[in-house]
């Protein structure tokens, strides 16, 4: 229940601290996600006039009412195409893609963190992600469709998704099993994954499979479309996963209590590692295996707004599509001209952060 | 009450509502975990489940719940309605307290309560005010009420039991099944939660089921107690009617002693200890030790020997004595003879039956005065028949009240071949070292 009960055993100011914080939490979380979108379009390999780049953006926005096709500053109509061009149609739809990719893995980190009542969980840890990867690669490898086809992507990669997806919910099922064996049946069968996409490569190199932006993530080549179905599909699953926050509430209690006060603790887990699945896969179809953005996401925010799923699942998904748009960042400038894969930065950060989880669960120590 | 949905109004004519187990059987693969067993709960009555650690308790319960796979028969509730399967419908029916549950996340006090209003509150929905008064009712009931807005995470966990509790309550079903609902908790908060759980099902008609390890509690808490052991139902009914040191002894392998509350009338068990693991009981017919003492100095004596097993006799001792109070809660045969009296013939003769049908005498370190002092005389003539042992008396302390006397007939046993022991646990050495019955 997240409004205030009229108990008169409540102290009057009790209650409302806590969910004000968050709110407060929350809307400046919002907020920096807003603001840096516009800043991450200013970084790119070519270097434009910032003035320029917050014109254009600022023109295409508004439809065409507002400022100067290129802003204030002078340029050929020639020159002004082009940088049209690489704002609106390159650097924007690899922002947003980051944008909404990051809130995917982070929401699918967050649940599979619940399902599993594990904190481990992560779709790259337990192989969702190298499963999408190799599902999408098949559509390349054996050109069943037009190469980069943007809507039977994620189709593959979702199929490809469904193995480990069902592999890691049988090893969670099973009688023994800790945290840790669930996340090393995930590791070895990322590990299979990536060799079967490696040897793809090699059975046909002509087709347009780079092992480097499948195994550590780009968002380079992006497009409207991309971010329409990424959008879509996060949005879409993101509210539907995020109204189980009090199913993976109760499912903290064990699936004994869970039944016991009326949740379905099986069809719930299967749905919910369903739902992740699906996120995971448009994700992956196209940016590729990016690692560590859903376990860090939700770590993070439950030393905000506490570790209620209710509050946990979108606001890991928000955070989730700040920390993948500040790792495209970090990609982009790190070794200039080149960018760098983004899940290299993403792994900065995560691993270490995974390590730590693994030591401070070994220590006892919650 | 939303359960008066589904409970038949209580005027006269009803059919029986509550709940009923009818021959359930579970089993876990091939081991049988309950079997066959049937018995039905009242609205408004508490039932403790009892039986032996693995009698199959938790697995009844569970399998009331859909948690344990029932094998055969029907977990029946109101008026002959089977449980549902899906676990929505079968919340607002039937509500489980687990033995124990995972911590679970730092969620409000009242939201983790509000879990128990799951299936009451339509799914993709927010709490209505039904369900937010029932969390308060809960809270209430478990007076937590000073708690809500903090995390389940500062509760202790004693409060947390109760708040696992308020969350059972909260779902308002007519069925409560409780699996040991005070572990964890201390003394005051066992009676404390015991109390609230019968209010709760007066007021509210509920059939309760508290699977109890504690039989002093049920005795004094609960309706009826059924007894399982080893899957089976062995004993229901009033504490009063089942509770034995037969069943006792059958069911859970301890030897109790049976008394009787003298305010309530109820029944409590006073379980004897059990010999230390590779002391030597006494083997074949238990052996008679007849226990001399008086003014309190047989008490600890009479009591180990009866944890040990031997049968016991003792006297002459004063009525109103200490050892006379002690003899008389172990239902020891004693002489008795009347206080600041001196021991007469009829004492003496009933001494002599007592000694002549024991094994062995002891004798205590008693005090002994002009009134007693007949005992020590007594034993004269019985040193040589039977094996007689003296507790050493305490040094320095003055016992002798009988102007040397006692002192002197203690002497002469000795010489006539009594041992001196130092303590009660050296005399239960020597009782096992003696073996088998001595012909008489």
């Amino acid at each position: 229940m997240a409004a205030p009960l009229d108990s008169p055993a409540l102290p009057p100011a009790a209650l409302p601290a806590a969910p004000r914080r968050r709110l407060v939490g929350v809307g400046l979380l919002l907020a920096a996600i807003v603001a840096a979108i516009p800043l991450s379009a200013l970084i790119g390999s070519a270097s434009l006039p910032p003035d320029a780049v917050l014109g254009i953006l600022l023109h295409q926005l508004s439809g065409g009412a507002v400022g100067a096709p290129c802003g204030p500053v002078a340029s050929t109509a020639e020159q002004c195409r082009v940088w049209t061009e690489v704002v609106w149609g390159g650097r924007m739809p690899s922002v947003l893609v980051a944008v909404f990719v990051g809130a995917a893995l982070a929401l699918s980190g967050g649940t599979l963190q619940g399902v599993f009542r594990n904190p481990l969980s992560d779709p790259y840890l337990l192989g969702l992600s190298s499963g999408a990867a190799l599902g999408a690669s098949l559509l390349l490898t054996f050109q069943i469709a037009p190469a980069n086809s943007a809507t039977l992507l994620p189709v593959f990669a979702f199929a490809g998704a469904l193995v480990p997806g069902f592999a890691v919910y049988l090893a969670a099922s099973g009688r023994r099993h800790s945290p840790e064996t669930l996340v090393l049946t995930g590791v070895a069968l990322s590990a299979i994954f990536s060799a079967l996409l490696a040897t793809f490569l090699f059975y046909n190199p002509a087709a347009g499979l780079q092992l480097s932006f499948w195994l550590l993530g780009n968002l380079q080549d992006e497009s409207w479309l991309r971010v329409g179905i990424v959008a879509g599909a996060v949005v879409a699953v993101g509210a539907v996963i995020s109204l189980h926050g009090t199913e993976l509430n109760i499912l903290q209690l064990g699936r004994d209590v869970a039944e016991s006060v009326g949740v379905d603790a099986t069809r719930t887990s299967r749905r919910l590692i369903l739902l992740s699945t699906v996120v995971t896969a448009v994700a992956v179809a196209f940016t590729g295996v990016i690692g560590f953005v859903g376990l860090v996401s939700p770590h993070v925010v439950r030393r905000f707004v506490g570790s209620n799923y209710r509050w946990v699942l979108p606001v890991s998904g928000m955070f989730g599509a700040l920390f993948l748009l500040v790792a495209w960042d970090c990609a982009e400038v790190i070794l200039p001209p080149v960018v760098i894969p983004v899940g290299i930065p993403t792994a900065f950060v995560g691993a270490p952060f995974f390590l730590y989880l693994l030591y401070r669960r070994r220590s006892g120590d919650p | 009450m939303s359960a008066a949905g589904d409970a038949p109004a209580d005027d006269a004519g009803s059919p029986p509502t509550g709940l009923r187990f009818s021959h359930v059987s579970v089993a876990y693969g091939a081991r049988a975990a309950v079997r066959d067993v049937s018995f039905s709960v009242a609205p408004g009555e508490v039932v403790a489940l009892a039986g032996p650690n693995g009698s199959g308790k938790s697995s009844l319960l569970r399998a009331a719940v859909g948690l344990a796979p029932r094998t055969a028969g029907v977990v029946l509730v109101g008026s002959s309605e089977q449980l549902p399967e899906r676990p929505r419908e079968r919340a607002v029916r039937v509500a489980w307290m687990p033995q124990d549950e995972p911590g679970g996340e730092n969620v409000p006090l009242e939201e983790y309560v509000g879990y128990g209003r799951y299936a009451r509150t339509p799914q993709w929905s927010l709490p209505s005010a039904a369900d937010r008064a029932a969390v308060l009712a809960a809270i209430e009931a478990v007076d937590l009420g000073e708690f809500c807005g903090r995390g389940m995470a500062e509760l202790s966990g004693g409060e947390r039991q109760r708040a696992r509790l308020a969350r059972t309550l909260a779902q308002e079903a007519p069925v409560l099944l409780l699996d040991e609902p005070t572990a964890h908790l201390d003394i005051g908060h066992q009676l404390d939660v015991l109390g609230r759980i019968r209010r709760y099902a007066a007021e509210r008609r509920l059939s309760v089921v508290v699977a109890l390890h504690d039989l002093n509690l049920a005795a004094r808490f609960m309706d009826r107690v059924a007894v399982l052991s080893r899957g089976r139902l062995v004993a229901v009914g009033r504490p009063s009617e089942i509770l034995s040191p037969a069943l006792l002894e059958e069911v859970w392998g301890v030897l109790a002693e049976l008394r009787r509350d003298a305010r309530t009338g109820e029944p409590y068990l006073l379980p004897r200890l059990a010999p230390p693991v590779g002391e030597v009981r006494p083997a074949g017919p238990r052996r008679r030790v007849h226990v001399v003492a008086g003014g309190g100095s047989g008490a600890g004596l009479l009591r180990t020997l009866f944890e040990q097993g031997f049968d016991l006799s003792t006297g002459v001792l004063p009525l109103f004595d200490t050892d006379t109070e002690c003899a008389r809660e172990l239902s020891v045969p004693a002489a008795i003879e009347l206080p600041f009296a001196p021991i007469g013939d009829d004492a003496l003769r009933h001494l002599d039956q007592l000694l002549g049908a024991a094994d062995a005498i002891v004798v205590a370190a008693f005090p002994v005065g002009p009134t007693n002092v007949a005992n020590l005389v007594r034993l004269r003539s019985w040193v040589g028949r039977r094996p007689v042992a003296l507790l050493a008396q305490p040094p320095g302390a003055r016992w002798d009240y009988a102007d040397g006397t006692a002192t002197a007939v203690r002497e002469e046993l000795v010489t006539l071949g009594a041992v001196v022991l130092p303590d009660p646990a050296a005399v239960v050495g020597w009782l096992a070292r003696l073996g088998a019955r001595p012909p008489t």
